[in-house]
């Protein structure tokens, strides 16, 4: 058996050299990133940045980050891997596949922590948005993610299935912005919008985190309030399915023979 | 134990809205240790789809794999750690990596560790002539470098058998030459099993110790080189004469004429010896001067097209 954490590092180190290598790319999506979040602020804030309202916004916006890259990751990178035949390489390892793609999340993980501190500390330097540290937030930062790679993990199924599957992706990134409540809170939603995207990845995990990090609850109140079980319970749900999903789509693929195809 | 046994192997190919295609159908193979094998067969045979299932990143409708007694189906950790593959393509490594880098990570990926890894990709860099490249990425080698790379990560974890599907496709004629040196090297001096698909098949006729023949999935061909050559040899000659037949003599039936300008080349089967006195007796009536009788051996190649012609009539 081969030892996970040798896995992990192998897949944590490609990936932050890939990454380095296309760090020009890097750059530029690190200042679109930061610009778009001032002109939303602009936006939102009818033509001047209303610093009362941004750390919540920016809390929200560098989850909504997070959900970008692991989708993005599990979709396009899946693809392009497909058509230029790393995927069956990958394949073609002893390791077991949830291990080595495991692996991948976490070097996923990884990279899109180093990119939203980077985003993140410039806007808070730059903005002069006070984001307070908060050690109890973790526990639901990681739920968070949880589902969210839970979501990435059925992106990937279905990428495995459908080959062409990126617009979707590119869609479903896009209207999580506006719906998963890191620009307006989803309570502000009419109640059959709010109720749809309380089904969606990160939107509990923002609501959650706002009232921790933002209103200083502790960890305590928000189990108690119900909302921290409802994120836990979501996000355990969203590994489960993605985790079918994923395999099936692998199944399938493998019936199909397209593993190495686009 | 054989290095490959296929076993009733099957795959066909759905898609809605047109015909199944059926990829492989009931394939066995037996494929001992330290042996090159060929894997031949027209586009659209089913020799990447045999392949495939044996990696296990196609699934077989029926029938199954085992590498070194290892079932591919449920077994799969423990087969995977037994082949080394190149799949047909340009791009098996990461083209953003280094070298080096690939090597390192599909290293990783086989399961090699630290104290290992780095020298053996040191060696296999030194030895297929890319030390002096290690840090540069793969996207800047040329092709036949990229390949170079491709078979080195393959070969990283030292696998004892190594599938190697078109690895001359696309190459200049001195990285041809590296490959097929290498291959013949692995099976040889490393005793590895080779089995590789190729359309060069003068390579095959030079590398392999036997071929199997497959066309629209099925086998129609398994024997050892030698086997395959002595029962396609026949008696077939050909007959150079300076200048060019009159015509005023019948020529035995069943033979080519290829006239140029200052000679003429009279070939075909000519079993019976008398049969050839009466070509020599046609020549010397038609008064031309004979430059030479050559006797030809036929080639892989003239086989290979023969079997195809057989099976599809």
């Amino acid at each position: 058996m081969i030892a996970a954490p040798l896995v992990l590092y192998n897949e944590a180190r490609k990936e932050l050299l890939i990454t380095w290598n296309y760090r020009a790319n890097l750059i530029i999506e690190l200042l679109t990133l930061a610009v778009l979040f001032i002109f939303i602020s602009y936006f939102v804030g009818t033509g001047a940045i209303a610093t009362q309202g941004l750390p919540a916004f920016l809390l929200g916006y560098l989850i909504w980050f997070y959900a970008a890259i692991a989708i993005s990751s599990m979709s396009s990178n899946l693809l392009g891997e497909a058509s230029v035949g790393t995927l069956e390489q990958l394949y073609m390892s002893p390791v077991p596949t949830w291990v080595l793609f495991l692996g991948r999340v976490i070097a996923t993980f990884l990279k899109s922590t180093i990119m939203v501190v980077l985003v993140g500390v410039t806007l808070m330097l730059v903005l002069r948005i006070n984001l307070p540290l908060e050690p109890a937030a973790l526990p639901p930062f990681f739920l968070t993610m949880v589902g969210l790679f839970g979501f990435g993990y059925a992106i990937g199924g279905l990428t495995l299935m459908y080959k062409q599957i990126s617009s979707v992706s590119n869609l479903v990134n896009n209207m999580l912005l506006f719906l998963n409540g890191a620009l307006l809170p989803v309570q502000y939603f009419p109640e059959w919008l709010e109720t749809t995207a309380r089904m969606l990845p990160t939107t509990q995990g923002i609501i959650v985190l706002r009232r921790v990090v933002i209103d200083g609850a502790s960890l305590s109140a928000v189990w108690e309030d119900g909302s921290m079980v409802f994120l836990a319970v979501q996000s355990v749900v969203f590994l489960m399915v993605g985790w079918v999903l994923f395999n099936v789509g692998e199944r399938i693929a493998k019936r199909r023979g397209s593993l190495g195809q686009y | 134990m054989n290095a490959i046994e296929l076993d009733g192997l099957s795959k066909t190919f759905r898609r809605r809205g047109s015909e199944p295609v059926h990829a492989v159908v009931d394939l066995s193979l037996s494929i001992p240790r330290g042996q090159i094998f060929g894997f031949l067969g027209p586009n659209g045979a089913g020799k990447t789809t045999t392949i495939k299932m044996m990696c296990g990143v196609v699934a077989p409708d029926s029938g199954g794999a085992t590498l070194l007694g290892h079932d591919v189906r449920r077994d799969r950790a423990a087969a995977m750690r037994q082949i080394g593959v190149v799949l047909e393509g340009a791009r098996t490594v990461y083209w953003r990596l280094s070298a080096m880098e690939n090597l390192m990570y599909f290293g990783r990926l086989k399961g090699i560790r630290g104290k290992y890894l780095k020298p053996r990709g040191e060696r296999l860099l030194k030895e297929l002539d890319l030390w002096d490249r290690r840090n540069d990425d793969v996207r800047e080698f040329s092709r036949g470098m990229q390949q170079k790379v491709a078979i080195a990560a393959a070969l990283m974890s030292d696998p004892p058998i190594v599938l190697l599907d078109e690895p001359t496709l696309g190459l200049d004629v001195e990285s041809a030459r590296t490959v097929r040196e290498w291959v013949s090297r692995l099976a040889k001096e490393e005793n590895k099993t080779v089995l590789l698909t190729t359309h060069q098949l003068t390579m095959a006729q030079e590398l392999c110790d036997r071929v199997a023949i497959i066309n629209e999935g099925r086998l129609i061909a398994d024997r050892t080189v030698g086997d395959l050559l002595s029962l396609f040899r026949r008696d077939y000659y050909r007959i150079r004469v300076g200048g060019q037949i009159t015509g005023r003599v019948s020529l035995p039936e069943g033979l080519v004429i290829e006239e140029g300008e200052h000679e003429t080349t009279i070939s075909g089967d000519i079993a019976e010896q008398e049969r050839l006195h009466e070509v020599l007796r046609f020549i010397r009536e038609e008064g031309l001067p004979l430059l030479s009788v050559q006797r030809s051996e036929p080639s892989l190649e003239h086989i290979f097209v023969e079997l195809l012609n057989e099976d599809r009539q």
